[in-house]
């Protein structure tokens, strides 16, 4: 198909045919990882810049990598390095960086919105790898072709995101991504973690989570970071274990087990038992591979817009 | 075995409206029976020619002290105070020493209470750690651990984040909030109502704006969380207004009253010292009219007593420094009966609603607070006509802080039965 997007700025501005488009590109990565040695050059002379204001190792490495197999030439360049903690203006950096000549930038930053932004004024491509509360598309593309490799039928498909929604671009950008291919979305979790105005995502909120992993075939947890307890939206970490945390493997009425994802990195005992992270109905690590087929599929498809020659 | 018949009797049942003569038979802790004429010669019989009964009493609100002030009242003091109040069933408030704030201290104390195996000893759990007002409590947990409602009372919530927080995540427990209101910037040292009584005896006061405001900020709260809340004490003629106002556009909220604010106003600290001394504070004559029209148009559901024993040295000598609160724990009923039934404010029926009914579920009993067969056999049998005077001085209760020493009341439970057992039995406690 003919790609129409310069930048991947959200799921949002992508339709279900694209994202199927994305998801196939993907998914022949993702068998292809499996050779090895691995090299492609159908990238080979284009640069890439990692730009993370924002902690991350997996995310990070995942674009890295994603790039280099694609040929690419990668840059990264972190907070710490950055201009701005010698009083540069957010700004300034970014135009400095539009000096550069790159061919494509990703960006993470604790904004909601920045990706938007930038891209307004920078002449390349622009692929958001989280800002703030609003989106994370490679995520929940990463997300729905590890569901479609496990053999999901978006259109009879009910996932059950669980957990910290208020704060997590990862559920923002999934129940989007689901509702275009056709799925049900359950978000379930402590109300403190559910916002007010949660119907613009098109799920059903579903108390207690027993109930809404009962109605699920694919159970989702979002990972709880410390700080919201000290923020007082949970009262102790034994406490969300107990009553949000996943504890027993779930079950469907046909006995079958259900599929359990996390977008990683997981605590182990809070979200859910240590147990349940590598038992064979856990998609949690193969997310990370499917994350890495993904993210070379973007990158190809957005620098030659969806014109490949196999 | 266990069997218990009483014959006789008028029967309040506040679950269908409705009042019939008949007996009641009671099995093995459950009633069985009901219907008139009843005979059983295994059964132990109880004349109640004359008399009222119903469900027992269920009172949301009394400080049994314990663990940490056992001096001025302990489980087992408590209980019997209740049985002779003719309560089969209360709510402990937390603000013990130390709080009941974690799921191992509400285990100790509800076994503690099995121990002593009288009325049923319920339990809230505090709302914030330590009642220091900043963290919450894992409430889940708690309520797993047999908590029934959350409160800091004794103390407001003065942190409105944490109250919002707390409303919401409620909701996934539907657990009950308790609150008792007073801003404690404005309160201060405050010791009486603001008023002329204040001005006329010196006292620092305790406006009613202190109370108002915090109900008004938490009725907002409650509206837009959708939780569960529950104002108690109630003393000001505002704070009627603002719940009914709240009530009608579809909050969950409800509250209750003790005996005192209904009986006494500010006048009455010139007559009874420190003994009168209580937080709220007693109020005026327009606002007793007020709670009781709020009773009487069902804004305030439930009838309490804030039973709050102190020792006399707490309550005596300096009046600044002396304790809030009043022991009244055996006195409520009949207090309660000259309150609002001797001048026709409220029927029997409402009177057993608003003191078994309405408790009962608003604490999730689902056996209790009806009488009728299946439900679990706590009775209270009520003498409406003779009078007695209160003797404060034979309170089985620790707490002899009472200012209604002396007075005439009628209406006086003469028998309790808790589970299938008579714990009272013609004004005799067997417990």
């Amino acid at each position: 198909m003919k790609w129409k997007h310069k930048h991947l700025l959200g799921i949002d501005q992508l339709s279900g045919e694209e994202i199927r488009f994305l998801l196939e590109k993907g998914n022949q990565y993702r068998e292809w990882l499996e050779q090895s040695p691995k090299k492609l050059t159908r990238l080979s002379g284009y640069y890439l810049i990692n730009l993370f204001f924002e902690a991350s190792t997996r995310t990070r490495v995942s674009f890295e990598m994603a790039g280099k197999l694609l040929g690419m030439e990668v840059v990264n360049f972190t907070n710490e390095l950055s201009s701005l903690n010698k009083g540069e203006s957010f700004r300034d950096t970014v135009r400095t960086l539009a000096r550069m000549k790159v061919d494509a930038l990703v960006i993470r930053h604790r904004s909601s919105g920045i990706p938007l932004y930038i891209s307004q004024f920078l002449p390349f491509h622009i692929i958001n790898a989280g800002d703030g509360m609003r989106e994370h598309p490679t995520q929940a593309l990463l997300d729905l072709l590890t569901m479609k490799r496990d053999g999901i039928d978006f259109t009879r498909n009910t996932v059950a995101i669980i957990g910290d929604i208020l704060h997590s671009r990862v559920a923002r950008s999934l129940s989007i991504g689901l509702k275009k291919l056709g799925s049900q979305v359950i978000f379930s979790g402590p109300p403190t973690l559910i916002p007010k105005g949660i119907e613009v995502l098109e799920g059903q909120v579903v108390y207690p989570v027993e109930e809404a992993i009962r109605q699920a075939d694919v159970v989702y947890l979002l990972r709880i970071q410390k700080e919201r307890q000290e923020a007082g939206f949970f009262p102790s970490a034994k406490e969300y274990a107990s009553f949000f945390g996943l504890k027993e493997k779930p079950k469907g009425p046909d006995g079958r087990w259900k599929k359990i994802m996390h977008p990683g990195p997981v605590n182990r005992g809070l979200e859910i038992d240590s147990s349940l992270v590598e038992k064979e109905n856990s998609l949690i690590e193969e997310q990370v591979s499917c994350g890495l087929a993904i993210r070379m599929a973007v990158l190809e498809t957005l620098i030659l817009g969806g014109q490949t020659d196999e | 075995m266990n069997k218990v018949l009483i014959k006789n009797g008028t029967l309040i049942l506040p679950q269908s409206n409705r009042t019939i003569e008949a007996d009641v038979l009671i099995d093995d802790g459950v009633i069985v029976q009901i219907e008139p004429g009843i005979n059983d010669g295994k059964a132990e019989r109880i004349n109640a020619s004359g008399y009222l009964v119903g469900p027992g009493f269920i009172n949301l609100h009394v400080h049994f002290r314990e663990p940490g002030e056992e001096k001025k009242e302990d489980l087992f003091s408590g209980s019997r105070a209740a049985v002779k109040g003719g309560f089969t069933s209360v709510l402990c408030m937390p603000n013990t020493r130390p709080p009941i704030d974690s799921p191992l201290l509400i285990s100790y104390l509800l076994s503690r209470a099995r121990e002593v195996g009288l009325v049923n000893v319920f339990s809230a759990a505090t709302i914030s750690l330590g009642l220091e007002g900043k963290a919450m409590t894992d409430l889940g947990l708690l309520m797993n651990a047999g908590a029934k409602a959350l409160s800091d009372d004794g103390k407001c919530v003065k942190d409105s984040r944490l109250l919002y927080l707390l409303m919401t995540y409620s909701r996934y427990f539907h657990l009950p909030i308790i609150l008792h209101e007073e801003d404690i910037d404005i309160a201060g040292e405050g010791q009486v109502n603001e008023g002329s009584m204040a001005v006329k005896m010196g006292y620092r006061s305790l406006p009613k704006v202190a109370e108002d405001s915090m109900i008004a900020r938490d009725l907002v709260l409650a509206h837009s969380t959708g939780a569960t809340v529950h104002f108690t004490h109630l003393s000001t003629a505002l704070s009627v207004k603002l719940i009914e106002w709240f009530q009608n556009q579809g909050a969950k909220v409800t509250a209750d009253v003790t005996p005192h604010h209904l009986l006494l106003d500010d006048q009455s600290i010139i007559q009874y010292g420190s003994r009168a001394k209580v937080k709220p504070p007693l109020r005026d004559q327009t606002d007793i009219v007020a709670l009781k029209e709020g009773i009487q148009r069902g804004v305030i559901g439930i009838l309490a007593s804030d039973h709050a024993p102190h020792t006399n040295e707490a309550k005596e000598g300096d009046f600044n420094e002396a304790a809030f609160g009043i022991s009244n724990l055996e006195i409520t009923v009949p207090l309660y009966v000259k309150a609002l039934i001797d001048d026709q404010s409220i029927s029997w029926l409402d009177f057993w609603k608003l003191l078994s009914f309405n408790p009962a579920q608003f604490l999730g009993l689902t056996k209790k607070g009806s009488l009728e067969i299946g439900m679990d056999a706590d009775i209270a049998i009520i003498d409406p006509e003779t009078h007695h005077e209160v003797k404060v001085n034979e309170f089985v209760s620790k707490g002899k802080n009472c200012p209604f020493d002396g007075w005439q009341l009628k209406g006086w439970p003469v028998t309790t039965i808790v589970n299938g057992k008579i714990l009272m039995r013609h004004s005799k406690l067997e417990a």
